[in-house]
């Protein structure tokens, strides 16, 4: 049995943040099949799994960026805390300016360590997950390697993931070391789902080597 | 003349519930030993990356406690101390490979960090490689931190498997150990709710509690009741890492 130490104060002092930025495809392809409705969803599922953690819903800090429309990229309101988290909801149409979006990700996630940095507060490595259903209708290759380059330099882990059959994912996988997964069967939910947990994962890894992520089963195509 | 000065050293280790959802035993390890006045403790966090972090954390702690406490039977001059530790750190380091090895790992398996102290009755020091803190504290409150180390993220850090790890040991000098005085190793998890906001001392809502109890409680009792405060489920909400408190107080 264990015996109870009265009044113990248990309280978290260490205000460390887990930032994340969501790149997602609005362009007019989306519309097809739902794809755009099934991804508003899903941003509804993550706002309740990273509200329903304690750990998360205080650690983690997110920020959507889309693109779509006339070659224009978006960034959807201020980063803010994941307890505070209210997904916007987005429209389709238009062209796939990738490269662009992913460049003012990595601008985002650097101007956003800077911040956090002068305030004094730690935070774990940010996460850029890229989603897309086609291919980048702007000049992607220099962000690419930038993207690469910047993985390789422990700055940030980018996911890129392609949704449904007409995703190039050779291009995707231009902007991870990891390579591109594809969405199976548009499980939305489920991939967010498992980003929510992927954050804690975050949190909990230990050291600079590749940051483990949990299985991807739940919603990846299996490769054959 | 005053009688020595006597330690109370209480130690407990919870796994985070990253660990217990998965059902992996806690990679944190402690040990420590009391001769006399003098005081060697030490507490490892095996790496979550490594396979075999628990093994690297438990070996390394035992290792360093044990031969530190052979060499420091007398007190050491500060440049001695710091050559001791490093030596005692790398000689647990060598052992650990040929460990490794026999099993066909690479020492990476059985990556850790380490965070000690040694304190006789002519001195006392922190030694420290990555991330965990250690605090002194004497009788008026003022402390003395050793903090993490860490990359530029909150989740990077060093470990006595690298091979540059003793450009990143440090040793801090703390005062001659006096009565009230108290000792506080701890690994990452145990962190966000035993210092405090300016991470520059404990968290006395935490730490004072449990310290008034210490003063009067028997060892074990007193180590399970440690235990009872890490393995509590309010640290869920803060931490899912696992979590080790060594306190040492000096009455």
């Amino acid at each position: 049995m264990s015996l109870a130490i009265p009044d113990v104060a248990l309280i978290d002092n260490s205000d460390e943040r887990a930032p994340l930025v969501l790149v997602l495809d609005c362009s007019g392809s989306m519309l097809e099949e739902n794809k755009v409705g099934l991804l508003n969803d899903g941003l509804k599922t993550l706002e309740a799994e990273l509200k329903n953690d304690p750990i998360t819903a205080r650690c983690g800090r997110v920020l959507v960026i889309s693109f779509g429309g006339d070659n224009n990229v978006e960034i959807m309101g201020d980063w803010t805390d994941a307890m505070d988290f209210t997904p916007p909801a987005l429209m389709a149409g238009g062209l796939t300016p990738l490269g662009t979006a992913m460049k003012c990700a990595l601008d985002e996630v650097e101007s956003q360590k800077a911040q956090m940095r002068s305030a004094g507060v730690s935070y774990k490595r940010p996460i850029i997950m890229l989603l897309s259903d086609g291919e980048p209708t702007d000049d992607w290759r220099p962000v690419a390697a930038d993207c690469k380059n910047a993985e390789s330099a422990h700055k940030v882990n980018v996911m890129a993931i392609g949704i449904g059959e007409q995703a190039n994912g050779q291009i995707l996988g231009a902007f991870s070391n990891k390579g591109a997964l594809n969405l199976n069967g548009l499980k939305f939910k489920e991939l967010f789902i498992w980003l929510s947990r992927s954050i804690q994962a975050v949190s909990r890894a230990t050291s600079g080597t590749t940051v483990q992520l949990n299985p991807v089963d739940s919603w990846a195509q299996v490769q054959t | 003349m005053a009688a020595p000065l006597h330690w109370q050293v209480f130690l407990a280790s919870a796994a985070g519930s990253h660990h217990l959802e998965s059902a992996a035993p806690c990679q944190d390890a402690g040990h420590y030993l009391v001769a006399g006045t003098t005081l060697v403790g030490v507490v490892c966090d095996g790496a979550g990356s490594a396979s075999h972090g628990r093994e690297g954390a438990d070996f390394v702690a035992r290792s360093i406690a044990q031969w530190l406490h052979e060499t420091a039977a007398d007190a050491l001059a500060a440049p001695v101390a710091s050559q001791t530790i490093a030596a005692v750190l790398e000689r647990a380091r060598g052992q650990l490979e040929a460990l490794a090895l026999a099993g066909a790992r690479s020492l990476r398996d059985y990556a850790c960090t380490v965070v000690g102290c040694l304190a006789t009755a002519g001195n006392a020091f922190f030694f420290h490689l990555g991330d965990g803190y250690a605090v002194y504290r004497d009788a008026s409150g003022a402390c003395t931190v050793s903090p993490p180390e860490n990359g530029e993220f909150a989740d990077q850090t060093y470990f006595l498997s690298e091979a540059g790890w003793m450009q990143h040991l440090r040793v801090t000098i703390l005062p001659v150990p006096q009565r009230g005085c108290l000792i506080g190793l701890m690994s990452d998890g145990t962190a966000p709710f035993a210092i405090n906001r300016r991470r520059d001392g404990f968290f006395a809502p935490f730490i004072d509690p449990v310290v008034n109890y210490l003063r009067t409680a028997a060892p074990d009792e007193g180590a399970r009741a440690l235990l009872g405060v890490l393995a509590d489920e309010k640290t869920f909400a803060i931490t899912a890492d696992d979590k080790t408190l060594l306190l040492a107080l000096a009455a």
